[in-house]
């Protein structure tokens, strides 16, 4: 009884220890809304990369960049190859033609291909508005979810995408992965932009028409694709080609110390706030030392005494795990809202991270709770009771 | 006689440091009725509260026999001890000793869920006690709103509602004035009359012994006299 009048009968100092447990969960759930984004984009990136094999220009045969140019001839000879399901070709470039504008995480990008994998079952994106690209259009854009307040897009209304204005006939649906800052136009009209990006030298050299970026050639049922890849490399002439196992060596390995690193500093940071509970409850439980004489007299067992304070060092953790999420989810807000314009949502509090905070904050005043609590507990009552 | 407490040849030895002690108990005997109302006086020091706290089960003889409401309870230890003292015995304090985050209600009550009871169940007993006691109109009341008096009724409602064979008081009329000293003597002189519960108070004052059945006289640890 009396468990949170306990605890926020000492203001000043209820108010300082709940808000060094705020502090380590805000540090906990702003620090791990970026990982969690990150894993995000990551995993989305594992999904996507599992059944593909990328092909992009260089490998051993390419001398300088442009001397052996991917063009979209290359398509059906990778389809030919055994165990290739289709191959798409894309041309991408990013969406912002400022070269110093800088953006951290993945830039928005204008991608367009030539829609074959739409044959694929389960390949499309998911449109939450309009429609999805066909191969006859033309002047037209699918927006991603994360860009849609950056580019003030409606579906039926115009974007300008370098200097040229597409009707906005889509906007996918959000994935949280890479696919929400891709402005998705038709094949002709991205491999147009992209060589209007070219150095002039080049521009005399390709045609616009067979120009691309990178083919994506998929694995058929059974295949794998990191086979497939090798195989790929090894009968095409001047491309590389990586599997999902490429993807997986270079991001999520170097994702996962990332992981270790973010939640290691705000764990710490908690770990700091939970020993000043261990000192405050310390301190209560000295100062109390009478009024646990007095409810030992009147009947209480050691192991009520114990709940007791372990109780009131529960209310000091989830109180300030609760605000530290409050804050926290708050400052991510801001925070994303705040990169809107150039559509970096960086922060994703996801709903397990929200309650592993306030989880953690919760076991954390329990924890710190227990020592001063067991000490509380076993106070002899003839003692306690004469304490001054 | 029934008697509801018999304590025999009780000592009880302090150990200050590697060669010093205090003895507080040097053999005390006694016995009080069921029903009685005791005073128990004699100089500080003399170990009044000693014998009081290990009357009742709040602490444990070095030597000696207590028996209390029947039952042998100086070898009791741990958990038995605090469900014998919770259920048996009802204390009142020198300095009241009420919780200070607790309104009056709730201190009362919270001696009747410790004792086991339900929540509702130890509300409705504490607001019975406390308008036996004459604060039905106090009873969401914080002990600092409270006068030094009325204090204490909370504390004598909170000793009565596990409805205790006995109430022992340490000098509770010790921190009140003369005439509020007396209405609270009244209070339990009572109670004690119309409820027949049993109490044993220790006191400094003449006027509160004057008031019980008999007085207890201690002296250097053991029982030096028993007037009427
Ligand atoms: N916990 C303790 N540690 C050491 N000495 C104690 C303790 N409790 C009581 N004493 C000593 O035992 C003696 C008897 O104390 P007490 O029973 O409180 O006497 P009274 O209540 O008659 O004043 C005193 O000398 C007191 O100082
Ligand atoms: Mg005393």
């Amino acid at each position: 009884m009396g468990v949170v009048r306990n605890v926020f009968k000492r203001k000043m100092r209820a108010f300082l220890t709940i808000f060094g447990i705020t502090i380590g969960v805000f540090a906990l759930v702003v620090m791990g809304g970026l990982a969690e984004k990150l894993n995000l984009l990551v995993d989305g990136g594992v999904d996507y990369y599992k059944d593909k094999v990328l092909i992009t220009e260089g490998g051993s045969g390419a001398a300088v960049l442009g001397s052996s140019p991917i063009t979209t001839d290359l398509v059906a000879e990778i389809e030919a190859i055994e165990g290739v399901e289709l191959a798409s070709a894309e041309v991408g470039m990013v969406l912002d033609d400022d070269p110093t504008a800088v953006t951290f995480g993945i830039p928005p990008m204008i991608v367009g291909d030539d829609l074959r994998w739409l044959e694929i079952p389960d390949a499309a994106l998911r449109i939450a508005d309009g429609r999805e690209l066909t191969v006859d259009d033309s002047g037209v854009a699918v927006v991603g979810a994360d860009l849609v307040a950056m580019l003030d897009a409606e579906v039926g209304g115009t974007i300008e995408l370098r200097g040229e204005t597409f009707e906005v006939v889509g906007i996918a649906e959000k994935t949280l992965a890479g696919t929400d800052t891709l402005v998705r136009v038709p094949m002709a009209d991205a491999q147009r932009l992209f060589h209007a990006t070219l150095p002039a030298a080049l521009q005399d050299v390709l045609e616009p028409e067979t120009l691309a970026l990178q083919i994506v050639a998929y694995a058929a049922d059974g295949v794998d694709a990191d086979e497939l890849a090798t195989e790929i490399a090894a009968s095409v002439e001047g491309i590389s080609a990586t599997g999902p196992e490429a993807f997986q060596a270079q991001v999520v390995d170097s994702m996962a110390m990332f992981n270790t690193i973010i939640f290691g500093v705000a764990l710490v940071s908690l770990l700091v706030g939970g020993l000043s509970v261990i000192n405050t409850m310390t301190m209560a439980v000295a100062e109390r030392t009478r009024e646990i004489g007095v409810r030992k007299a009147i009947g209480a067992t050691s192991g009520a005494i114990m709940r007791q304070f372990v109780a009131e060092s529960a209310v000091i953790g989830v109180t300030g795990g609760l605000l530290g999420l409050g804050l926290g989810w708050l400052t991510t807000l801001a925070l994303n809202s705040a990169g809107d314009a150039s559509a970096t949502a960086l922060f994703e509090v996801t709903t397990r991270l929200a309650l592993g905070s306030v989880g953690f904050a919760l076991v954390l005043g329990v924890l710190a709770g227990l020592y001063p609590a067991w000490h509380a507990a076993r106070l002899d009552p003839v003692r306690a009771l004469r304490y001054e | 006689m029934d008697p509801i407490v018999t304590v025999a040849g009780l000592t009880k030895r302090y150990r200050l440091g590697k060669d010093n002690y205090v003895d507080a108990l040097r053999g005390a005997s006694l016995e009080i009725a069921r029903g009685e109302m005791v005073a128990i006086m004699g100089p500080s020091g003399s170990g009044k509260s000693t014998l009081m706290h290990i009357a009742g089960c709040l602490d444990r003889p070095d030597s000696g026999e207590v028996h209390l409401n029947g039952r042998r309870v100086d070898q009791l230890r741990g958990r038995a001890l605090t469900t014998v003292r919770g259920r048996e015995v009802g204390f009142i304090f020198q300095g009241f000793n009420l919780i200070p985050t607790m309104t009056a209600l709730e201190n009362v009550a919270l001696a009747a869920e410790y004792a086991g009871a339900s929540r509702r169940d130890a509300a409705d007993k504490a607001r019975s006690l406390l308008e036996l006691v004459g604060l039905a109109d106090r009873m969401r009341h914080a002990p600092t709103e409270l006068s030094g008096g009325q204090q204490q009724r909370v504390a004598i409602a909170r000793a009565l509602v596990n409805d205790p064979a006995i109430v022992m008081g340490d000098e509770p009329t010790g921190d009140l004035d003369t005439a509020t000293s007396a209405e609270i003597v009244g209070v339990m002189r009572e109670i004690n009359t119309e409820r027949g519960t049993t109490f044993v108070l220790v006191t400094h004052n003449p006027e509160v012994a004057e008031v019980c059945d008999r007085t207890i006289h201690m002296r250097d640890g053991i029982v030096e006299a028993v007037t009427a």
